[in-house]
């Protein structure tokens, strides 16, 4: 419903006040514009060391008075990439500008003033509020920090906020931990909403509460954004509740944006490979319904670490395959898969003294044997023939301790270009969907013909 | 929304007293007389408070003239005027930032409408405030103006030493317990013709009631604000004091410290002598006493000389008049001097060592850990290695070393309070790494909250999130640590003194009396060194009682653990 009235709503208001930039009509509602945006956490040691990529190139914009969902599973980067947009991340590099100025410049007495427009909500009530303070102290600070007209207005207005959001006025004196998480969260929202910011995150602001109480401050979320018109980010991972409230959806892997689109037809023809498998986790509530779930394999990468090409590419289920081999068993293909993820691991690791001396000693080095790796890799496994050759020659430079060579051969038997070139956006629906995957390159198979092929039709 | 919310809706604390001003008069009222029944004590403090305050200023205000004359000397006279101008430039921008922190809560820039863009806006209002400091300094300095304030406080100080003429009602002159003997039997010179001992023991009783009185007074002020004018019906407070009320531990701890506190601080209408006569300058106070049917008149020196306690016949013992009906409640010293007022200036000199050291290193310590704990990165690492270094050399050798240095060079700090200040600062330089380690973990722990987060992402500034946000809940640990390191410092200066060191004589000290009695511990002057010794013992186990009931208090979950027992252990580490 909220759906509706507020994307309606900026619409309207442009043709009424906006007219003097009447050729970018595209342009206008736009609030929030992030291009290219990194934010890396340094390796903590004194020597710097690979970073940590949290956020590693992303690309969005976000409509005034919509909702964007951004949802992932938990280290893609999602709560990074929103505290990176209010500030509380300094980027690494790219740029977040609000209605045309770039954020990530700002410093000093400029961005305490910049603050007032972006705030966030926290996902633990228990830790957002300052237990010292009573409530009115906590959602007055604010006005205190900006020197809001007097004293006196800003308990008055404070009030007003506890009101709002529907506690009492009396609640001014209490202190937090007399509250409940749902009415704490309220409280921490009274507080965002102080200074008036036209945007706001919300990272993960009902994941920490009980389900009865989600919906309540879901729904006071929803009225709060239809009467001042707020612009939100909603991070979450419960998709049902992204399925509700957002009118976009970006889908994050690994630090990267997978899919954007509106949420409706995102939820109901995914593109992206990494997108049908997170909705087909989401649990079906009626048992008769027979549904194929998408497994995914393996754990996601290293944001230290990530993968060359697609950052999905160690894990997807619709991974190009070379012709010669495209009708290799499923699981032989997983257990490639793997042994390439053992071999990266492997790659990294350094070799310690130990275990360079019980090598030369003939002991079992520290990551178990190559045979032991591949037996239990493949032991069980119908090997073709010409898979075999590759994996025999693969098992030798391992042996050699040559995991670079070893690598090189696996990719040119079974690599293609999901693991040697990072894909480009491609736009996959009328409405402007996004997707971030090679398949959607003409001269490829689209990713759901392949996902039914693959892993739909038993 | 309505407005019907707004009668109880906003009211200031004046506001709230306003409407219901009986219990908070009656309150002041009790104030008000006990005030008055010490009101020459009151003012007397306060006239030292503004000596005090009066020589700080002239300090500072003389730094530029101080500046000009050094920058004249080498760089000619011009040189000198602008050095002069820049420093007194200088002082009036810190003056400046000090009263806009602590007296100017609103934005005069924005109330003057002279808005210039957020980043200029806080240099306009200091330069504001600034320069009308500086019209100010130049009007006292330049017209009549300055010496109508120095008349105005010319009069308040006359009418304060006028004030301070008035007998208050615990001074020795209300409750006289020096006299004579007379012939007959009976007294004379003393309350009411009491014998000395039962007129001294009739003052003790008066100051230490005064004191308990006061105590009581407070709490009930305290309550009656919590019944009538709190807004909020609970707060976490209250539960702390509450769990403080039953833990007997705690509360013989406070009682301790209470009484100790209180003997420092009425140090001089307890003492049977003054410490003036009978300990600093005795050969220049005399007494009068009745010998063989005449009167005559000693000084106290000479007749110290004869109520030596050096053990066998010479020796005055607890609670005995001496040959010169002088009453000594805990019998005399080996020179002859009174131990009970020797005792009693001496816990004013442990408790100013004591307070001073804690009160610093405690500063020192709240201050690095909130600043470690918020930026983290270099500074953490710097603070890291310096406070490492420091906790790695033997304490009490460094204390030794620096104390016997400071005052074989004379250094001029060595001569305040007889040495006390100046080792107060060598405990507060040496015992803040242990104070910050203590905190650290609890100021890192709290810098990860969500609510610091919170606070930076609407704007406050680093300051104030660390004294609102962090420092509330490193305040309750630094609280438990400084009373335990309390007793430490008056255990490590007494220890001292035990060895030479520390406060030099004439000034009372624990710790000497202690070593100055050691050699009459098995003869009948026992008393000189265990007496102190108890009191020593006593205090510092008080100090770490009530340690340990703040700790209990405020922290719910600790209260029956037995984990932290290290904690008091390391206390008496010194």
């Amino acid at each position: 419903m909220s759906q509706e009235s507020t994307r309606s709503e900026p619409a309207v208001s442009n043709d009424v006040d906006v007219d003097a930039n009447a050729t970018k009509d595209e342009d206008e509602d736009v609030m929030v514009q992030v291009r290219d945006l990194r934010t890396y956490y340094e390796g903590g040691g004194l020597f710097g060391g690979t970073p940590v990529k949290a956020v590693d190139g992303v690309s969005f914009d976000i409509k005034r008075g919509e909702t964007l969902g951004l949802v992932g599973e938990s280290g893609c980067g999602k709560t990074t990439l929103g505290r990176t947009l209010v500030q509380l991340e300094s980027a690494t590099g790219g740029e977040i500008l609000f209605d045309g100025a770039d954020a990530t410049e700002l410093s000093g007495a400029e961005l305490e003033e910049w603050r007032r427009n972006a705030q966030i909500v926290f996902q633990d009530p228990d830790s957002s509020l300052n237990d010292r303070m009573t409530v009115g102290e906590i959602v007055r600070e604010p006005l205190d920090v900006h020197d809001w007209k007097t004293p006196r207005e800003r308990r008055q207005r404070v009030r007003e906020l506890l009101d709002t959001v529907g506690l009492q006025r009396e609640h001014y004196y209490r202190y937090p931990h007399q509250f409940s998480g749902g009415q704490r969260q309220r409280i921490g929202i009274a507080r965002t909403l102080t200074l008036e910011p036209e945007f706001i995150v919300l990272d993960e602001p009902v994941s920490a509460l009980d389900v009865s109480v989600q919906a309540e401050v879901i729904n006071l979320l929803e009225d709060l954004q239809d009467e001042f018109g707020l612009t939100y980010l909603f991070i979450a991972h419960d998709l049902s509740v992204v399925r509700h409230i957002c009118d976009r959806v970006a889908v994050m892997y690994l630090g990267h944006i997978m899919e954007l689109g509106p949420t409706e037809e995102l939820f109901t023809d995914p593109a992206n490979p990494y997108t049908h498998s997170l909705l087909s986790a989401i649990p079906e509530p009626d048992p008769t319904v027979e549904k194929e779930r998408i497994t995914l394999h393996g754990t996601p990468p290293n944001p230290r670490h990530p993968p060359d090409g697609c950052p999905f590419s160690t894990r997807c289920p619709a991974r190009i395959r070379p012709d010669q081999y495209e009708h290799l068993d499923n699981e032989l293909w997983t257990r490639i898969n793997t042994l390439r993820e053992v071999l990266r691991e492997r790659e990294r690791a350094d070799r310690t003294v130990t275990d360079r001396i019980r090598e030369m000693l003939g002991k079992d080095p520290r990551f178990g044997t190559v045979g032991e790796i591949f037996d239990e890799l493949f032991g069980d496994q119908q090997v073709p023939e010409d898979v075999e050759t590759v994996l025999d020659q693969v098992a030798d430079h391992v042996r050699k301790n040559d995991e670079a060579t070893a690598l090189e051969i696996l990719f040119e038997a079974f690599g293609s270009v999901c693991e040697s070139e990072p894909p480009a956006y491609y736009t996959v629906s009328d409405s402007g969907r996004q997707s971030f995957c090679h398949r959607h390159d003409e001269g490829y198979r689209a990713p759901d013909r392949v996902l039914d092929e693959r892993h739909r039709q038993q | 929304m309505s407005d019907s919310y707004d009668e109880f809706d906003d009211t200031t604390l004046r506001e709230r007293i306003e409407a219901n001003p009986r219990p908070a008069l009656l309150w002041a009222l009790g104030v008000l007389v006990l005030l008055a029944l010490e009101i020459g004590r009151v003012a007397a403090g306060i006239i030292r408070v503004g000596e005090s305050a009066r020589f700080a200023l002239g300090g500072i205000m003389s730094i530029p003239a101080t500046i000009e004359e050094s920058v004249a000397g080498t760089l000619g006279a011009g040189a000198g005027t602008i050095a002069f101008l820049l420093m007194a430039l200088v002082l009036l921008v810190i003056a400046a930032i000090v009263v806009k922190w602590l007296f100017v809560p609103v934005s005069l820039v924005k109330r003057l409408d002279i808005d210039r863009g957020v980043g200029t806006n806080d240099v306009l209002e200091r330069a504001l405030i600034t320069a009308v400091l500086g019209v100010f300094a130049l009007l006292i300095v330049a017209t009549p103006l300055g010496s109508a304030v120095e008349a105005l406080i010319d009069g308040v100080t006359r009418g304060l030493e006028a004030v301070n003429s008035i007998q208050p009602i615990t001074s020795r002159e209300t409750i006289p317990n020096e006299g004579y003997r007379t012939g007959d039997g009976g007294w004379e010179g003393t309350f009411l013709g009491l014998s000395p001992a039962w007129a001294w023991a009739l003052r003790v009783a008066v100051v230490y009631t005064y004191a308990i009185v006061w105590l009581v007074w407070l709490w009930k002020g305290y309550e009656i604000f919590r019944e009538h004018y709190r807004e909020a019906d609970w707060t976490p407070r209250d539960d702390s004091i509450n769990r403080l009320r039953n833990h007997y531990w705690g509360l013989f701890g406070f009682v301790v410290v209470f009484l100790f506190i209180v003997m420092a601080l009425w140090a001089q209408p307890l003492s049977p002598v003054t410490a003036e006569a009978n300990l600093y300058s005795p050969y220049e106070h005399e007494f009068q006493y009745y010998d063989d049917g005449s009167l005559e008149t000693i000084t106290h020196g000479t007749a110290n000389v004869q109520t030596r306690s050096q053990g066998g016949d010479s020796n005055v013992g607890l609670m005995s008049y001496d040959q010169y009906d002088r009453f000594a409640p805990f019998g005399t010293n080996q020179d002859g001097k009174d131990m009970f007022t020797f005792l009693a200036y001496g816990a004013r000199v442990s408790l100013v060592v004591g307070v001073l050291a804690t009160g610093l290193m405690a500063g020192i310590a709240t201050a690095l850990a909130l600043m470690t704990a918020y930026y983290k990165g270099l500074l953490d690492l710097v603070t890291v290695v310096v406070s490492d270094s420091v906790i790695s050399m033997p304490r009490f050798l460094i204390v030794l070393l620096l104390s016997v240095l400071f005052m074989q060079a004379n250094h001029p700090i060595a001569a305040i309070y007889d040495g006390g200040i100046l080792l107060a600062l060598i405990f507060a330089g040496t015992g803040w790494p242990g104070l910050w380690r203590a905190v650290r973990g609890p100021s890192l722990q709290v810098a990860e909250q969500e609510w610091v987060d919170a606070a930076r992402s609407y704007g406050q500034t680093p300051a104030a999130t660390m004294r609102k946000h962090m420092s509330p809940y490193i305040a309750g640990y630094m609280l438990v640590y400084a009373s335990l390191t309390l007793g430490g410092v008056i255990i490590g200066v007494a220890a001292l003194s035990f060895l030479g060191f520390g406060i030099n004589p004439p000034t009372p000290e624990w710790g000497r009396a202690v070593d100055e009695g050691r050699p009459y511990v098995s003869t009948a002057s026992w008393h000189i060194a265990t007496l102190p010794g108890i009191l020593v013992v006593l205090v510092v186990t008080g100090f770490n009682a009530l340690g340990d009931g703040i700790r209990d208090a405020i922290d719910p979950e600790s209260e029956t653990s037995e984990g932290d027992a290290g904690a008091a252990a390391t206390g008496g580490g010194g």
